[in-house]
């Protein structure tokens, strides 16, 4: 593979707060006070729902939009009043933004044009990055001759091609088709890996961002939640928000019974769980809850002691069944694997509901 | 968030803030400081002060009142007449179930108005009811009788303006989803009962936003009331041509030209800030063949068809009538075939010919360009004081030709600016009246282009001249080529503004044909306007081709194909 590639470059944001003018609204803050570091060769994402902020913050860093207030650096160089077009930035949108009126060759080989590179070396340069994407032999296509998974890959090859210092995709997979979409993904991460480039990457799907991510920034109403590697977040969430944002959750909710180092003894029911100590530490006596995933929860049919629960819903999904259980007058989300004998629980029934008695994830109301 | 990414649009850089000072400096020479000029005029003495004495004046004058009543009751009229005329055929297009052969048909010959000098119609009415006209004197044998007045002039202005109307409604009815139609007759309503529930409801905004088209179209018509309304029926604009030709009374024309500034602002603000938010239906552009044949019943079907067939004819008649009239060596008189009034347009008429040709020939592309930058400016980059320039780039357009030639010529007729009567004044004009057509038309365009096709470029290291170069340029030139479209057609039939802007030097040929008009010289009256016809139909369907070419739709609204 012939595409050459630059060392590596970090990303810093530094305070970055993004003010618009709303006709109704008024004055609002798109981005408030955000600050991430992207380590050179990292891929880090942006997830969030719609509207919190992402696409704002990934444009800022492109130099689409400008920052009201704070400093964004890429390598060492602060570009925070730079143009886009002076940043050298490789940016892969959400429509592709694929120049209807250009072929595949004058897309791809666009940025390049730009720089004044001689004819021959781009001729080269946009036949090597085509051949890298999969399309050796498309570069007289026009772009309507071209399937949606072959447009995304033409905006990937036109972004790489000219040797950007960072790679930046807003929402790239969203008009692809399930599957698709899956294998893009992985054929992203795999580019990204084998450039060594450093990534930012904005979705809203948890699923893509878990799949592609070496670390996730989670935003929400214009600030970052939390930032961490999928399975920290999964595993840590910092609050209610974040337990249900990342995977499926329960929130159980419980007292502190005891304290003992960096452990917490929570009452849940009649049950007592044992849970690590967030960074300010639980009291006794505290209401908290337990982030409790339904994987964690297994059902038995024994009449022993501590809770008991009533299937109020089964649902056979083939690899899994998933129940709704109600205990108490709260419902609680089970998933059970495998065709175990848990599989065979009806609804209406009445179970034994063991929780984790170990490392729970406690967060603080 | 992607509709606040929107709102952020890019601070010009050097090479557009330099533009943007252009246009600046441009409009504020060929708009500003004529209306400036104008207001200046009409509000000051000879003394040069301050006064409203002169406007009580005309106020107080029985005639120009009369004149200013007048005006407003043929626009009502018009307004009236024009949409009804235009909700007929664009029922007739969309509802009908008329196969496409008959509506490229009528689609052709209503474009005919649109596309010949103002007046065209008027002398064919003349021809037609004059005192010696094919069907009252000839066919009738009516002698002595009037085609001066109010009626005749009403009725030339609809027949002139109708297809604005038409082409205006036809894709609002065909947008008018017919799920809701059929709705309707699901629930046991009767065809009438949905037409007049249904379909009449979801057209009302576009009903009104035509017949306001219409008012204003009519309001600002200088060449028809010139011909047809007679002395028994002054209206404004002709009032205020006289008084300046007649009388030498600038002040006074320049009055009466802010009188009729009036009811052209109401409309304006009616159409701007209070129909702009009542429309139900969605207008993709796309005018969707849908069985829609429902509604109607076989036999509206028939009469509606009969009806628009009539008009369809009549107009015909009137074209054919100007040909045949350009044909005879004495119209009304003399029957025998001769080619002598084009020999007469071809020789003395030659230098008006090359006059309006070269103006039209420069004023088009000029006006194309400005329109696409400007089109581009306002929609694409972020500065103070844009929306102001979008609003002051449109006033010439908006307002009637005979206020911006009186303000072009209050403007430009001593020193400093003493340009009156060159060709450069009347390109200036011709540019800033109407090139809003082609800001449209890009403005349009460029909202369907999405912006991360720019930002693509931007990212790939491209600055701002060379995006718009190599990206935008290409994409808005369908628009581009609205916009000289309409500039060439209203550069040839043009009048209401540039009659005050002619000299010996630079003469238009509508000017001439009112001339000869004047003078009775109705065969080479006739072989102009026939001349002016074939040739914008020609430059037309050379534009079409190459927008074919170019494989895009034209984006032109239909509504600034008025004519002036």
């Amino acid at each position: 593979m012939a595409i050459k590639t630059n060392q590596p470059v970090s990303i810093r944001l530094d305070g970055i707060v993004k003010r618009f003018e709303h006709n109704v609204k008024g004055n609002i803050s798109a981005v408030d006070n955000v600050s991430i570091s992207v380590a050179p060769g990292e891929l880090l994402t942006l997830l969030g729902p719609s509207g919190c902020g992402k696409t704002t913050t990934l444009r800022m860093i492109a130099g689409f939009e400008h920052p009201t207030e704070g400093s964004i650096y890429i390598g060492e160089q602060n570009v925070t009043g730079l143009r886009a077009s002076e940043r050298n930035i490789g940016f892969v949108f959400q429509n592709y933004a694929i120049f209807p009126h250009l072929s595949v060759f004058e897309n791809v080989g666009y940025g390049l044009r730009v720089k004044g590179t001689p004819e021959a070396e781009m001729t080269k340069a946009v036949n090597d990055v085509l051949e890298l994407v999969g399309l050796g032999g498309y570069a007289k296509q026009q772009p309507h001759q071209l399937s949606g998974g072959e447009q995304q890959r033409v905006a990937l090859a036109r972004a790489i091609v000219f040797q950007p210092r960072i790679l930046m995709f807003d929402e790239p997979l969203s008009n692809l088709d399930a599957k698709l979409r899956t294998q893009m993904r992985g054929e992203i991460r795999e580019l990204q890996k084998r450039l060594g480039i450093t990534a930012v990457y904005v979705t809203h799907d948890q699923e893509e961002a878990m799949a592609i991510s070496d670390r996730i920034a989670v935003m929400n109403r214009g600030t970052v939640v939390q930032i961490g590697t999928a399975e920290g977040l999964y595993a840590r969430p910092c609050n209610e928000f974040m337990a249900n944002f990342i995977g499926k959750a329960n929130l159980a909710r419980g007292r502190v019974v005891q304290v003992d180092g960096d452990g917490a003894h929570v009452k849940v029911f009649d049950q007592v769980l044992c849970c690590r100590q967030p960074d300010t530490p639980a009291t006794v006596g505290e209401d908290v809850m337990l982030v409790i995933r339904p994987e964690q929860i297994s059902l038995s049919k024994d009449a022993g002691s501590g809770c008991r629960g009533r299937i109020a819903k089964r649902t056979f999904l083939g690899e899994k069944t998933e129940y709704l259980l109600a205990i108490d007058q709260q419902i609680f989300q089970v998933c059970a694997f495998g065709h175990s004998q848990q599989a065979l629980f009806t609804e209406g029934e009445t179970v034994q509901v063991h929780f984790p008695a170990q490392d729970n994830h406690l967060i603080r109301s | 968030m992607s509709a606040l990414a929107l709102k952020n649009k890019a601070r010009p850089d050097l090479f557009f803030s330099l533009i943007v000072a252009a246009l600046w400096v441009l409009l504020a020479f060929f708009v500003l400081y004529p209306l400036a000029r104008l207001f200046g005029r009409a509000f000051t003495t000879d003394a040069g002060v301050f006064s409203i004495a002169p406007l009580l004046k005309i106020l107080g004058n029985g005639n120009d009142m009369r004149a200013f009543g007048n005006s407003l009751m043929l626009a009502a009229t018009v307004g009236v007449g024009g949409t009804l005329l235009g909700f007929l055929y664009a029922l007739t297009a969309v509802r009908s179930g008329l196969s496409p052969r008959w509506t490229r048909i009528i689609d052709t010959v209503n474009l005919l108005p649109l596309i010949s000098p103002p007046f065209t119609i008027s002398i064919a009415i003349l021809f037609s009811f004059g005192t010696r006209g094919l069907i009252t004197y000839d066919l009738l044998g009516i002698s002595q009788y009037s085609a001066y007045g109010f009626v005749s002039t009403a009725a030339a202005e609809i027949v002139t303006y109708f297809p604005v109307s038409y082409l205006t409604l036809r894709p609002i009815l065909a947008g008018i989803d017919s799920s809701m139609e059929n709705a309707a007759f699901s629930m046991g309503a009767s065809r009438w009962r949905v037409f007049r529930t249904m379909t009449l409801p979801l057209a009302l905004p576009g009903l009104l936003n035509a017949f306001l088209l219409m008012f204003s179209a009519s309001l600002a018509d200088f060449a028809t009331p010139l011909i047809l309304a007679g002395n028994s029926f002054p209206v404004l604009p002709t009032e205020a041509f006289l008084q300046i030709t007649g009388q030498f009374d600038l002040q006074g024309g320049a009055l009466l030209a802010i009188l009729l500034l009036v009811p052209a602002a109401v409309v304006y603000f009616i159409q701007r800030h209070w129909l702009g938010e009542r429309s139900f239906v969605t207008v993709s552009g796309k005018v969707a063949q849908r069985s829609h044949v429902e509604i109607l019943s076989p036999l509206a079907r028939k009469i509606l068809f009969t009806v628009c067939a009539c008009i369809t004819v009549m107009v015909l008649y009137f074209y054919l009538l100007l040909l045949y009239a350009s044909l005879v060596l004495a119209f009304g008189a003399n029957s025998t075939f001769t080619l002598a009034h084009y020999h007469t347009i071809f020789t003395d008429g030659m230098p008006v010919i090359v006059d309006t040709l070269i103006i039209s020939v420069i004023a088009m592309p000029l006006g194309g360009l400005y329109g696409m930058l400007m089109g581009y400016i306002v929609t694409r980059t972020r500065f103070a004081g844009r929306r102001t320039l979008e609003v002051v780039s449109m006033l010439n357009y908006a307002l009637p030709g005979t206020i911006v030639g009186i303000a072009y010529l209050l403007a430009f007729n001593d020193p400093p600016f003493d340009i009156t009567g060159t060709a450069f004044i009347l390109i200036a004009c011709y540019v800033f009246r109407y090139s809003p057509t082609g800001i449209r038309a890009t403005v349009a365009l460029l909202h369907q282009i999405d912006q991360s096709l720019e930002e693509a470029s931007e990212s790939m290291g491209a600055r701002s001249g060379h995006t718009f170069r190599r990206i935008t340029l290409p994409l808005i030139m369908p628009a581009f080529f609205t916009g000289l479209g309409v500039m060439f057609i209203r550069s040839m039939t043009a009048i209401s503004a540039t009659i005050f802007l002619i000299s010996i030097s630079w003469n238009l040929i509508t000017v001439r044909i009112l001339e000869n008009m004047t003078e009775l010289a109705l065969g080479p009256a006739a072989a102009f306007s026939v001349l002016v016809v074939v040739i914008v139909y020609v430059v037309l369907m050379i534009i079409s081709y190459l927008l074919a070419h170019l494989r895009a739709q034209s984006s032109g609204r239909v509504e600034n194909i008025l004519g002036g």
